[in-house]
Order: structure tokens, then C-alpha cells, then sequence
């Protein structure tokens, strides 16, 4: 707030607090207001994840009785594995697929504009649209396997949907479909804000595209990349109206996520003691990314300051 | 809306009010009125509850019905909301043992005395009935009846297969199938593949196997039951049913496959009664297809029961308590539950209507015969698939398996019974 200090004030008398109340006021009141509804939520799920409830929240204590009954359970067991399949590949997928687009795009062509507009498009689609849609496109009655067919290519097959050990990975082509106009945005930033100075300097003294990319570009860009893995895989961890569009979890159970097993023990089953028990473990995963991301953050901030 | 709340506050309030001389019968003095939330908004299940509106409205009552469209549990979540803000709707949609577990957590309306004024108990199947009073007393009323285990054969796949004969056993039934799968018809089987579909298939497999292997397993949860060869045996019948369907199916709703199933391009179809109520909406006609019971090895139907039915939270207005009266004698009515019947296409929950005369369908007469010879040779069974036999969270642990089985051929029919009995341990 150094401007502050340049600005004529109207009324010299009044105190610093004063003058600054309304932001103060806009800053803290909606900010307090929120973490309040977080923590109190969060802590009240935590608490239920204890309690024997079932249709509604009841007091009462069983321990860990919850916890083990939803970690026994098949649905939380293909649940967690997906994930991990689906976090890394996802992740990965979306990241290498924003940035080729990026690097693409940042070669100064024609038509930029109109480009990354419609690869930033789907992101303004809602999970459920996105995962209706390619629930046709890749059911292999319907859409992609029938359109080849029936242009005379008959023995074509892409049945992933109904096929229970790949449909998992149709859950990921959507995801990436969506998001990674996102990840192409953020890395289209990190490209244009490279020193051009050095790359000139680069260019001088004789090095090719490739090795610039290489050896200058690419390395700069990789607290972006942190913040795109980052920003993906919580994404990543709390997906539910793509897969319930898609899939609903099928064929059969195969393409379970947890959020999935939240909402099912909670509102379909009427099992809220254990529903809680599952958010708390989601959350407890959340954490597994979100604390090293805070502790990097954290470590970066502290060099930058010595520097 | 809070001007409108406070007006009908008020009207309640002064309702109240009016009726406080005549405590007693407080039908005469005040408007009945029902406060109502049902998942039924649309098609033939919104016009027949409207219906019931329009008759509740004759008798003098105001009829105030607010559907929650959707699955049955985003009916529930409003329920559930309502009840814990205190303010329960005078009446609701709940059915099968949900109305055991939901009474327990807000007071109920004691229809005891209702139920006995209209000799309604004689005429009631005893096993429903049985739900709607789980503390002895009666504080809910089943509104209609669907058999979840209907057989429908298409016309058009029977001539493929140049086959008349109506499958009895399950051996015809696969004779069947075969036949129409050499006589050119695509797939023989023509349900859909959500989780209560599959249920449906695996309880029609069961119960036509061995209904009282289905009453001790899935009714009853006996340990021995769950483990016994009939289980297996139902799973074997479920793969091959699922052979016989189009692989595409996924997890489609069987309403995708009606047209194929009418031309003939699929056979049979294991689904509720309801759907012929769908079929006649998407312009069908009764040629093309025919209605008969499940199969059953035994040769006498075996009829899996579902029934909606209405429960009544206690509420504290006079005009609300009329209300509640009232709808519970329409309810019970046999005129109300034959026009109920006729719009949504499933069967009266009175015993002793007639179905013979102009307005009832074949389809539905064979199901209320279907119905009368089941609970005389005690094969009248509460459905599984459709929340019946048990509470939603049991009867989820156990589809889990089912529907996985049904989607993943290299589970063994052995595998499944066992994964099935921990299931069921592990939701106990």
C-alpha cells in the first residue's frame, strides 16, 4: 500500500485504523466468514465420522469403527486405486498437453486468439455436459467405434467405456478434454514471460528453437508447472459429476473415485457416520498434496527473501 | 417466499383457532389440508398423484404437494431436511423398510383406528402389510403394487424364433433364447444395465429358483441361505442372461432398448411392471408384445412386490391432522386405487378389486392373478432391487456385487455367492 502514503488525505486527523476500516472490513469479514464455514464444517464431519449416525446425525462414539468398515469395503478399495491411476495420468496427461499447446501456440502464428479461445473453451463447460457428451461419443453403439464402422472400417474397436479394465481411462481422455486449455493458459503465461533478452542472447550466439526450448525456456517455466500439477490434482482428488455423467462409477463398480463413495454412503445408502469417515480419508489425501505444496511454497519464499 | 408463508401462517393459525371449540372431531370445523412431498412429478406417476389431488380437493380438502423430482433419495435428503428443521411434511412418500427405520427418527401418526373403519387389513397381502406397521401400529399406507419380476416377450422376436409358448420354467426361458438368438433376433435379452436392473435380474433369477431360498437369503439375511447352492445357481441364470444381452448395453436405462425390443431386434425383457406403463407412452401398442409372470421352477408365479406407499409425520394443526384423515380414507378406497392404478399402470394394493372391467389392461390382469396365486402358494416376495426386503444401505452392499458380476464375466458364479455373503456381513 505505498500509494496510500502519496495520497492527499481529506481528513488528516483521522487514524491510520480508521482511514484503512473499509479494507480491513473487505479483507477480513468475508475471509473469517468463509474459514469459519470450513473449519466448523470440517471439524462437525470429523465428529459425525466418530458417531454411530445413519439417516441423521446422532451423538454417540465408535471409535474408528467407520474408518474400518469403509477401508474394508471393495467400493473405497477400487475407489483409492483408480484415483491413483486416474491422479498421475490425469495429471501427467493435462500437463504435457497444456504445454505442447502452449509451445504451439507461442510461435507467434495466426489466429491466436481464436485458437486459444477454443482450447480454453471446454473449461466453461460443466463436468456434467462434458461427461454426457463423451458418454455418446464413446459408448461403441453410438458414437466413434459406429461412426467408423459405418464408414466400412468394420473391425475398429474402441469399447473402452463398457470395458471394465479401461474405462477408467475414458474418465481421463474427458478430464483432459476439459482442463487442459487450462493448463495451456498457465503455461502460455510462463512462455511470454521469459526474459526475451536472453533469448536473443541465446540466439546470437548460435543456438537452434530445440535447444533453446531445452536448455531456456523450459526450466524457467517450472514453478508453473508445480502450480498446474498442483491445482490438477486436487482437482483430481475431489472429481464427481464427470465420473457420475460418464460412468456412474461402472461398468459395475470398476470406475469408483471417492467422491463418488461419499456421496453413496451418505445420501444413497444413509450411512452419514461412515460417508463422513470416507470425506475425512479424502481430505486426509488432499493434505498428502496440499502440505508439501505449502512446505515448497514456503521454502521458495524464504530463499527469495535472502537473495 | 416469506409473504405467501406468512399468509398461509396465518390461515393456518386462524384454522386452528376456529377449530379449537370443536376439538374433538376437528374434520367438521376446519379445511383438512396435506402438506405432501413425493419424487413423482412427471409421465403417468405425476398425472395420477395430481389426480389424487383434484379427488382430495373434492371432499373440501387443500391439497399442497410439493414434488422432488429426481431419484428417490432426493426425496429423502428433503425429507430428512425437513425433519430435522422440526417441520415434517403431514405426509410423504416412504416405502418398504425405510418406513421402520424413518419412524424412529420423528414421530408418526397412529392410523390404527382409520385402518380398522375400513377393514383395510383383510384385503392387504401380509408381508406388506407387515411393513407398514413396524411397531405394530399402522403409520403407513401402500398406495399400489408393481411385480418387479414381469416377463415381457416381444411379438416380433417370437415369430423370429417361431416359437407361441409363454416360458414357464427357467429352462424354457433359455430354451427360448436360444431360439431367438438362431432365429436372427440381435439379443435375446433386452434390459437396460443400472444397478437396480441388475438387482432385478439376479432377484428374478433367485426367486424363480427357489422362492424360499429368497426369503431366508435376502429377506431374512440367514447366514446358511446366503451360502446355499441356490445362490450359486441364480448366478449361473444371471450370466447367462447377461450374455444374452447387447454388449453396448453399459449402464443404460432398459427405456433406451424399447424400440429395438418392439421390432423384434431383442426378445425378452425381466422388468417391472411399470414399464408397460413406458411402453404405451412411447406410442406402443399391446400387439406388440405380451405380459407374463417371471419364471418360476416350480410352475406357480412368484411375485416380487414393490409398493409405494404414503407415511404420516405427526403434526401438531388441527387442519393438517384433518387432512391427514382424509387422505389416508382416500388412500384405502378401492374407487381412488383403481383410478391410481389404471394412470401409472401398476396394480391395486386391495386384494379384492376387480379388474375385469374397461380401463385395466391385460398385462395388469395377469399380474393381479399373478399376485393372488403368489400370496396363496406363499410366493409373494418383497423385492431387493427396489429397496424392499432390506434397508437401502444393505440392499446397496449387495447390488455392489451383483452389478459387478454382471459387468465382469471372469467373476465365478462360486466367487460371487461368497462375495455376496461378506457383503452382506460387512453391511449387517
Amino acid at each position: 500500500m505505498s500509494n496510500v502514503a502519496t495520497m492527499k488525505p481529506v481528513r488528516p486527523a483521522l487514524p491510520e485504523w480508521v482511514r484503512r476500516l473499509p479494507e480491513y472490513l473487505m479483507i477480513w469479514v468475508p475471509l473469517l466468514l468463509s474459514a469459519a464455514h470450513l473449519v466448523s464444517f470440517s471439524l462437525w464431519t470429523i465428529w459425525i465420522s466418530f458417531t454411530p449416525s445413519t439417516l441423521v446425525p446422532v451423538s454417540g462414539w465408535v471409535g474408528l469403527r467407520n474408518y474400518s468398515s469403509v477401508l474394508a469395503s471393495r467400493n473405497w478399495q477400487i475407489a483409492f486405486d483408480n484415483l491413483l491411476l486416474f491422479g498421475s495420468a490425469f495429471v501427467l496427461l493435462s500437463a504435457a498437453t497444456g504445454l505442447a499447446l502452449a509451445i504451439l501456440l507461442d510461435q507467434r502464428i495466426r489466429g491466436e486468439n481464436v485458437l486459444r479461445s477454443i482450447f480454453l473453451y471446454p473449461l466453461a463447460v460443466s463436468f456434467v455436459v462434458t461427461g454426457t457428451v463423451w458418454s455418446w461419443l464413446l459408448n461403441p453403439g453410438l458414437g466413434i467405434q459406429k461412426l467408423v464402422h459405418d464408414l466400412g472400417w468394420t473391425s475398429f474397436k474402441f469399447d473402452w467405456l463398457i470395458d471394465r479394465d479401461m474405462a477408467i481411462w475414458t474418465i481421463v481422455i474427458a478430464a483432459i478434454w476439459q482442463s487442459s486449455g487450462f493448463a495451456m493458459a498457465l503455461f502460455l503465461a510462463g512462455l511470454r514471460s521469459v526474459d526475451t533478452d536472453i533469448i536473443k542472447a541465446a540466439q546470437i550466439d548460435g543456438a537452434g528453437p530445440v535447444r533453446i526450448y531445452r536448455r531456456i525456456i523450459l526450466p524457467s517455466l517450472w514453478p508453473i508447472t508445480i502450480t498446474v500439477v498442483v491445482i490438477q490434482l486436487q482437482f483430481a482428488i475431489s472429481t464427481f459429476d464427470l465420473v457420475r455423467a460418464l460412468t456412474n462409477g461402472g461398468p459395475g463398480i470398476a470406475t469408483q473415485l471417492p467422491a463418488l463413495v461419499v456421496y453413496d454412503l451418505m445420501f444413497q445408502r444413509s450411512l452419514l457416520g461412515r460417508g463422513a469417515a470416507a470425506a475425512v480419508l479424502m481430505l486426509l489425501i488432499l493434505l498428502a498434496v496440499l502440505l508439501p505444496y505449502a512446505a515448497w511454497r514456503y521454502v521458495q519464499r524464504r530463499r527469495a527473501a535472502h537473495a | 417466499m416469506p409473504i405467501t408463508t406468512t399468509r398461509r401462517r396465518l390461515l393456518a393459525g386462524s384454522a386452528a383457532a376456529l377449530a379449537l371449540p370443536a376439538f374433538a372431531r376437528a374434520q367438521g370445523a376446519v379445511k383438512p389440508r396435506l402438506t405432501a412431498i413425493s419424487q413423482w412429478s412427471a409421465g403417468s406417476d405425476g398425472a395420477a398423484i395430481t389426480a389424487l389431488g383434484k379427488k382430495f380437493e373434492e371432499k373440501g380438502g387443500v391439497w399442497q404437494h410439493s414434488p422432488v423430482p429426481g431419484f428417490t433419495t432426493e426425496m429423502m435428503n428433503k425429507l430428512r431436511a425437513q425433519i430435522m428443521a422440526g417441520d415434517p411434511p403431514a405426509c410423504s412418500q416412504l416405502k418398504g423398510p425405510e418406513i421402520a427405520a424413518w419412524s424412529k427418527i420423528a414421530p408418526t401418526v397412529d392410523l390404527d383406528a382409520v385402518v380398522a373403519a375400513a377393514g383395510y387389513e383383510k384385503v392387504v397381502a401380509p408381508d406388506l402389510a407387515k411393513l407398514h406397521k413396524p411397531a405394530g401400529k399402522w403409520i403407513a399406507l401402500p398406495l399400489q403394487i408393481y411385480s418387479t419380476n414381469m416377463l415381457f416377450l416381444s411379438k416380433r422376436a417370437m415369430d423370429k424364433a417361431k416359437a407361441d409358448k409363454i416360458p414357464v420354467t427357467w429352462a424354457d426361458f433359455n430354451d427360448l433364447a436360444e431360439k431367438m438368438k438362431a432365429g436372427g433376433v440381435a439379443s435375446p435379452i433386452a434390459n437396460g444395465g443400472t444397478r437396480p436392473d441388475d438387482g432385478q435380474k439376479f432377484e428374478a433369477a433367485l426367486a424363480g429358483i427357489s422362492p424360499a431360498a429368497y426369503r431366508a437369503a435376502i429377506m431374512n439375511l440367514d447366514k446358511k441361505a446366503l451360502e446355499g447352492p441356490e445362490i450359486k445357481a441364480a448366478f449361473a441364470q444371471v450370466r447367462k442372461i447377461a450374455d444374452w444381452m447387447d454388449p453396448n448395453v453399459g449402464a443404460q436405462h432398459f427405456s433406451t432398448n424399447l424400440k429395438r425390443f418392439v421390432d423384434g431386434d431383442m426378445g425378452m425383457m425381466i422388468m417391472g411392471g411399470w414399464a408397460q406403463g413406458v411402453l404405451r407412452n412411447a406410442g406402443f401398442k399391446f400387439e406388440d408384445f405380451t405380459i407374463a409372470p417371471g419364471p418360476s421352477d416350480n410352475g406357480k408365479p412368484v411375485f416380487l412386490l414393490n409398493a409405494d406407499a404414503f407415511i404420516f409425520w405427526q403434526r401438531k394443526e388441527a387442519d393438517l391432522q384433518a387432512g391427514q384423515t382424509l387422505m389416508a380414507q382416500l388412500v384405502m378406497d378401492p374407487a381412488i386405487q383403481t383410478m391410481y392404478s389404471q394412470i401409472t399402470g401398476s396394480i391395486p394394493v386391495r386384494t379384492d378389486v376387480d379388474l375385469s372391467g374397461e380401463g385395466w389392461s391385460e398385462g395388469q390382469r395377469t399380474t393381479s392373478a399373478a399376485l393372488k396365486s403368489a400370496i396363496a402358494s406363499n410366493q409373494a416376495l418383497l423385492s431387493m432391487a427396489h429397496n424392499m426386503a432390506q434397508e437401502n444401505g444393505m440392499t446397496a452392499a449387495m447390488i455392489d456385487v451383483i452389478t459387478e458380476y454382471v459387468k465382469n464375466k471372469t467373476i465365478k458364479p462360486e466367487q460371487a455367492a461368497t462375495r455376496l455373503a461378506d457383503a452382506v456381513e460387512g453391511a449387517r
